[in-house]
C-alpha cells in the first residue's frame, strides 16, 4: 500500500522554491544555509514533534544529466524537499508539527511557491498536502509502535543492558538478584511512557535519558 | 590459475610467499633509509637487489626440482610512496598507486582508529615526520650473528653513497631509548627454544591464505584457502584463493585484474604491506584475565581463549572448546611432533609426518556453520573477526554466491614477529608488542577494511559497536574511566547467561609503521636502473 506500512507513514513532499534572491543569494541559497545552521540532536526543532520517528531536509536543485545517449531533462523550478517518517495518520500528524514547531517551519518554507498565504493550521496541512508525491514503496525501517513506545524501548533496552552487566558482579544469590531486578524495575517504570525515558532527538547517552516525573530535575547540560 | 601452474617464484619476493619464522629464523631487524640523493638511492637499490631473498622453494615441492638450502639470513626490501618519488619513479607513475598508499599510514589513522593512546603523537620517532621513511629492508637471520653480518653489508651500501641514502634512526627500545637505528624483533624463547608465542601468551600466524600458483604443498590447503560448504575437516571442504589478492597482476576473487600501478612491469608479482608496531599492555592484559577470570565460569584460561577465538597452545574453540580437550590435543601434537625425530626408520618417519600433518591440520580445519550462535568461538573472537570463513552467510546457506563471498575478499597475509622482552616484567610500561605485517594486493578493500570495520566495530556480526577484545580501541567515558564491553555468548541450548566483559581496557597501542611497496625483483631492479617508464 503506498505510504503506508502498517500504522507507520513515509511522507515524501516537494515543495518548489521561488526562483528569485535577497541580498545575492538566491532563495535555494539561503535554505540551505538555514538547513545547514539548524540545530542537532534534541535541540533540533524537530525532535519536539510528536510521532515523528525520522525526517528529512534537502533543497533538490535539479535532475542529474546523465550524459550522452540520455535526453537532457530540467526541472522547472528547485524544490524543497520534505520527507518524514511517522506514526499514525497524517492531517494529527501535520497538525501536531505545526502546533509545536511554527516558527521553524516559517523559517524554512519561507521562500516556497505560496507558502505566504499559510496562515493556521488548516492552511499548512492544505499546503503539504498539495506538495506530497505518493511513496510508492514504503518501507519501515523500525516497528510501527508510537514514538514514545519506541523511545521507552529504546531506554529500556540501555538501562537492562547495563543492569545485567552491572549485576554480574554482584554474584548469582537468586534472591539478591530478585531484590535487584525489582528496584530495577521500580526505577525504570517498564510502563510509564512519560519517564524516565529516551529523550527524542539525543544521540549522546549521557544526555538521553528524560528522568522520572517524581525524581529531582536533573540538569542535561553539565 | 592452478597451484600446479608455477608462478615465476624467482622474481617474487619470499617474505610474501614465505612465513620465516617457520623456516628457523626467530629474529629479524627492519632497517629504514631515507633517499637524499636519487642517483644515490638507485645504486643503493641496484646493490641490494642480489641480497634479496627470493619466494623459490627452499625444500622439495610439487613444482619444480630445484632445491636450494635454506639461507643464514633472509633479505627483502619495500618502499613507501615518497621512497618511489625521490628514487625517479615517474610522476604519471606515482599517480597510478592507489590514494591509501600515497597518503601513508599516518594520514590513515582516522580510518584505522589510531586514536588516543595509538595516535601519531605517541608513536616512535621516527613515524613522526612527513615523508620520511623511504626504503625498508627486512633482515631475518638465524641468529645474532647471522643478522649483524647482512646488517652491515646493508649498512656499507648506504654509507657509499656519500649521505645519498641515510639511515634512519628514531626507534624506541628498552630502557628508555628513542633513537635506536633500526626496529629489533625476535621470537619469544621458553626453554631455550624459540616459541611462535607473542607477548599475551597466545601461539600467533597459525592461519595462513593459500592461493594460487605458491607450489605450497596441498595440506596448508585446508584451513588456508576460502571454504566451499563441504565439510571444513576435509580438504573438499577448501579451495585456493585467487592469486591476485595477494599478488599485482592476476585474477582476484572478483574475477578480475584488479587495478594496478602503471606500467605494469613496475607492479607485476609485486604487492603491497602495511607495517604496525603494536605495543603490549600486558600488566593490563594480565590483570583483567586474573580480575575477569575469577568471575567467568569456565576460569582465566577459558577466558583468554574466548577473546581470541584460540585457547593459548593454538588449539581453535571451533574444534576444542574446553580446556581439557584443548590441553589433551596440544599434548598428542607433541608426541607427535617428537615421534618424527624418533623415528628409527623411512617408513615410520613418513607415517610419523603424516600423522602430525593431519595433526597439524586441525588447528586450521574448521567454519562456523555449526557455531552461529558463538557459544564456542564468539562471533567477536579475534581470529573470527580477522576471518568469519562462511560465517557471515549466517543461517542462509546459499545466500551468497560462494560460502565465503563476504570473507575471501578481506583476506590477507600476516608476517611479523614480536619485539622486546615481557619475560623480566610483564607490565605495560616495558618495551615489548609486535611488529605486525599485512600483506595484500589492495590495503584498503583488506587491511584497512578489516581494521575498520571488523576490529573497531561489529555490526558485520551484528554486534553493534562492539570491538575486538585483544586489539580494539576500546574507549573511555568522560572520567577517563574504561567503558568498553564485550559480551561472550552462550550456545542457545545453554543454561547459562552471556557473560559480560566489562570495562575493557585497550590492551594494544600502535607505536608505528607505514605503508609500503614490495616490488618484484624485476621491479626492484628496474627501480635500481631508473628504467621506469609508465608511456
Amino acid at each position: 500500500m503506498p505510504n503506508k506500512s502498517g500504522r507507520a507513514y513515509g511522507l515524501t513532499t516537494l515543495c518548489p522554491l521561488i526562483g528569485d534572491q535577497q541580498d545575492d543569494q538566491s532563495y535555494a541559497a539561503i535554505i540551505k544555509g538555514r538547513l545547514r545552521n539548524l540545530p542537532v540532536d534534541a535541540d533540533s526543532p524537530w525532535a519536539k514533534i510528536p510521532n515523528l520517528y525520522m525526517c528529512r531536509m534537502f533543497v533538490l536543485d535539479d535532475v542529474f544529466y546523465q550524459g550522452k545517449p540520455a535526453h537532457e531533462d530540467h526541472l522547472k523550478s528547485k524544490y524543497l524537499v520534505f520527507v518524514a517518517e511517522l506514526h499514525g495518520e497524517l492531517e494529527p500528524f501535520l497538525e501536531a508539527m505545526w502546533r509545536v514547531a511554527e516558527d521553524s517551519i516559517r523559517d524554512i518554507w519561507e521562500f516556497c511557491v505560496a507558502f505566504k498565504g499559510v496562515c493556521s493550521t488548516g492552511d499548512f496541512v492544505r499546503y503539504i498536502k498539495q506538495c506530497q508525491v505518493e511513496t510508492t514503496f514504503y518501507f519501515n525501517g523500525s516497528n510501527d509502535e508510537s514514538l514514545a513506545e519506541q523511545l521507552k524501548a529504546l531506554y529500556l533496552k540501555q538501562e537492562l543492558g547495563k543492569f545485567v552487566r552491572d549485576q554480574q558482579a554482584h554474584g548469582k544469590d537468586p534472591v539478591q538478584l530478585q531484590r535487584a531486578f525489582s528496584d530495577f524495575v521500580a526505577r525504570v517504570e517498564p510502563f510509564n511512557l512519560a519517564g524516565p525515558t529516551w529523550r527524542p532527538g539525543a544521540s549522546d547517552l549521557a544526555q538521553a535519558v528524560i528522568p522520572s516525573a517524581g525524581a529531582s530535575p536533573v540538569s542535561n547540560r553539565s | 590459475m592452478s597451484n600446479k601452474t608455477a608462478l615465476d617464484l624467482h622474481d617474487v619476493q619470499g617474505n610474501i610467499v614465505k612465513p620465516y619464522g617457520r623456516y628457523g629464523f626467530p629474529k629479524a631487524r627492519y632497517v629504514f633509509f631515507g633517499v637524499r640523493d636519487g642517483i644515490a638511492g638507485r645504486q643503493f637499490v641496484s646493490k641490494l637487489a642480489p641480497l634479496v631473498t627470493t619466494a623459490a622453494p627452499w625444500r622439495p615441492s610439487n613444482v619444480g626440482p630445484k632445491i636450494s638450502p635454506i639461507p643464514e639470513v633472509t633479505t627483502n626490501v619495500a618502499f613507501t610512496y615518497h621512497g618511489l618519488r625521490d628514487l625517479g619513479v615517474p610522476r604519471a607513475s606515482l599517480q597510478t598507486f592507489p590514494d591509501e598508499f600515497a597518503m601513508g599510514m599516518r594520514a590513515r589513522r582516522d580510518i584505522l582508529g589510531d586514536e588516543g593512546p595509538s595516535a601519531p603523537d605517541h608513536w616512535d620517532p621516527i613515524w613522526r615526520h612527513d615523508e620520511h621513511v623511504h626504503i625498508m629492508v627486512a633482515i631475518c637471520g638465524r641468529d645474532e650473528a647471522c643478522l649483524e653480518r647482512r646488517y652491515q653489508q646493508v649498512l656499507e651500501l648506504a654509507q657509499a653513497s656519500n649521505s645519498g641514502v641515510e639511515l634512519l634512526t628514531g626507534h624506541r627500545g628498552p630502557n628508555g631509548a628513542d633513537d635506536l637505528p633500526y626496529q629489533a624483533a625476535n621470537a619469544i624463547y621458553e626453554a631455550g627454544q624459540p616459541t611462535a608465542k607473542e607477548h599475551f601468551g597466545y601461539t600467533d600466524g597459525i592461519g595462513d591464505p593459500f592461493f594460487k600458483g605458491t607450489g605450497a604443498h596441498d595440506a596448508t590447503l585446508v584451513g588456508g584457502g576460502k571454504p566451499t560448504g563441504l565439510p571444513p575437516e576435509t580438504a573438499a571442504g577448501w579451495a585456493p584463493l585467487e592469486t591476485g589478492e595477494f599478488l599485482l597482476g592476476y585474477r582476484d576473487e572478483a574475477h578480475e585484474c584488479p587495478e594496478a600501478p602503471a606500467p605494469k612491469l613496475l607492479s607485476f608479482n609485486g604487492t603491497f604491506m602495511a607495517y604496525r608496531k603494536l605495543h603490549e599492555n600486558v600488566g593490563s592484559f594480565d590483570s583483567y584475565l586474573e580480575h575477569v577470570g575469577r568471575e567467568f565460569p569456565e576460569g582465566k584460561e577459558a577466558l583468554a581463549a574466548k577473546f581470541a577465538g584460540r585457547w593459548r597452545n593454538g588449539a581453535p574453540l571451533s574444534r576444542f572448546p574446553t580446556e581439557g580437550e584443548a590441553n589433551e590435543f596440544a599434548e598428542r601434537w607433541a608426541r607427535a611432533k617428537n615421534a618424527i625425530n624418533q623415528a628409527k626408520s623411512h617408513i615410520e618417519r613418513v607415517a610419523a609426518k603424516q600423522h602430525f600433518a593431519e595433526l597439524n591440520q586441525q588447528f586450521v580445519a574448521f567454519d562456523y556453520q555449526n557455531d552461529l550462535s558463538g557459544g564456542r568461538c564468539p562471533v567477536g573472537a579475534h581470529i573470527r573477526r580477522a576471518n568469519p570463513r562462511s560465517g557471515l552467510q549466517y543461517d542462509q546457506l546459499l545466500a551468497f554466491e560462494a560460502p565465503g563471498a563476504l570473507s575471501n575478499r578481506r583476506r590477507m597475509i600476516r608476517r611479523g614477529l614480536p619485539y622486546g622482552d615481557s619475560q623480566t616484567e610483564r607490565n605495560d610500561a616495558g618495551d615489548h608488542g609486535i611488529i605486525f605485517m599485512a600483506i595484500n594486493a589492495s590495503l584498503r578493500r583488506q587491511f584497512e577494511f578489516v581494521q575498520q570495520q571488523w576490529m573497531n566495530y561489529g555490526n558485520d556480526f551484528r554486534l553493534g559497536n562492539e570491538r575486538d577484545a585483544l586489539i580494539g580501541n576500546h574507549p573511555v567515558g568522560p572520567l577517563g574511566k574504561e567503558r568498553a564491553s564485550v559480551v561472550i555468548q552462550r550456545d542457545q541450548n545453554d543454561t547459562k547467561p552471556p557473560f559480560f566483559c566489562n570495562q575493557l581496557p585497550r590492551f594494544v597501542e600502535t607505536r608505528g609503521g607505514d605503508y609500503f611497496f614490495i616490488p618484484s625483483l624485476t621491479a626492484l631492479r628496474m627501480i635500481g636502473e631508473g628504467s621506469i617508464d609508465p608511456t
